[in-house]
């Protein structure tokens, strides 16, 4: 018991485990990793990355799970989307590469030493949080992705939808921050 | 010299800066100022604002993920 707290001590001030695991990258390192992983994804696995679209094959999925289907839903109407659905969800690239974002961030965390359930503070904060999930899940899928799928794919794949993403995105940024400040400070 | 805790604890960015900023406007100069938060975004650019603005900053990790940010405002 002591000999492991020693060590665990030890660690802690070891420069190696700081840099590597305690300390966050810089936003350029950042940078950097993210792109060169979305470009093997989008090599491995023929699509440019998304995040938010997987939540709604996963939504088609616990559906069809309780005894209902999507075949006429216009969202899955395409042979693309329904060949996906029928694949099944452990055929799915995106669900892994979601379901890895997790686990990493959790292997990340841990790591750091830096794992905590937060308390919810307010009523307020669940208001928002389940308006602002709602609204950006929604505005998400009627505009065919997320900040992710859209504007970063958008823009890395060279494609002008990307830019107006942006800048649609940009004055949802302003009201939003206007309201944060008005309803949180 | 008089010290403001502000608890940021449980709230994610960018609502500790904002609190952190404001608040550091209304207390007098060599005045101590400390943030609690517990998300660690905050952790990098709460000290990152305080220190391109010219004060003194430290950061404490309390306990796990946990970290108090100490601002003494010097000007």
């Amino acid at each position: 018991m002591e000999a492991t707290k020693a060590f665990f001590n030890k660690l802690r001030d070891n420069d190696i485990y700081k840099q590597w695991f305690k300390s966050p990258l810089t936003y350029v390192a950042g940078a950097v990793l993210l792109s060169v992983f979305q470009i093997i994804t989008l090599a491995v696995t023929g699509n440019p990355w998304g995040v938010s679209g997987v939540f709604a094959n996963w939504g088609a999925w616990a559906y069809e799970a309780i005894g209902g289907s999507v075949d006429k839903w216009y969202y899955f109407s395409s042979t693309g989307a329904q060949n996906t659905l029928d694949a099944g969800i452990l055929n799915h690239a995106g669900t892994m590469r979601n379901l890895g974002i997790v686990v990493g961030a959790l292997f990340a965390t841990l790591m750091a030493s830096q794992f905590k359930i937060k308390k919810i503070k307010s009523k307020k904060q669940v208001v928002a949080a389940v308006l602002g999930g709602l609204l950006m899940g929604y505005g998400a899928r009627i505009a065919f992705g997320c900040n992710i799928g859209a504007l970063y794919s958008g823009i890395s794949s060279l494609s002008l939808s990307g830019w107006v993403f942006a800048i649609g995105m940009f004055g949802g940024a302003v009201v939003g921050s206007k309201l944060l400040v008005k309803y949180f400070m | 010299m008089n010290e403001v805790v502000i608890d940021c604890l449980g709230e994610a960015c960018p609502v500790p800066l904002v609190k952190a900023q404001n608040k550091l406007k209304e207390i007098g100069l060599g005045d101590v100022l400390i943030v609690q938060i517990d998300h660690s975004c905050a952790m990098k650019n709460v000290p990152e604002w305080a220190r391109k603005d010219g004060h003194n900053v430290e950061v404490e990790e309390v306990d796990d993920g946990e970290w108090e940010v100490i601002i003494e405002k010097v000007k």
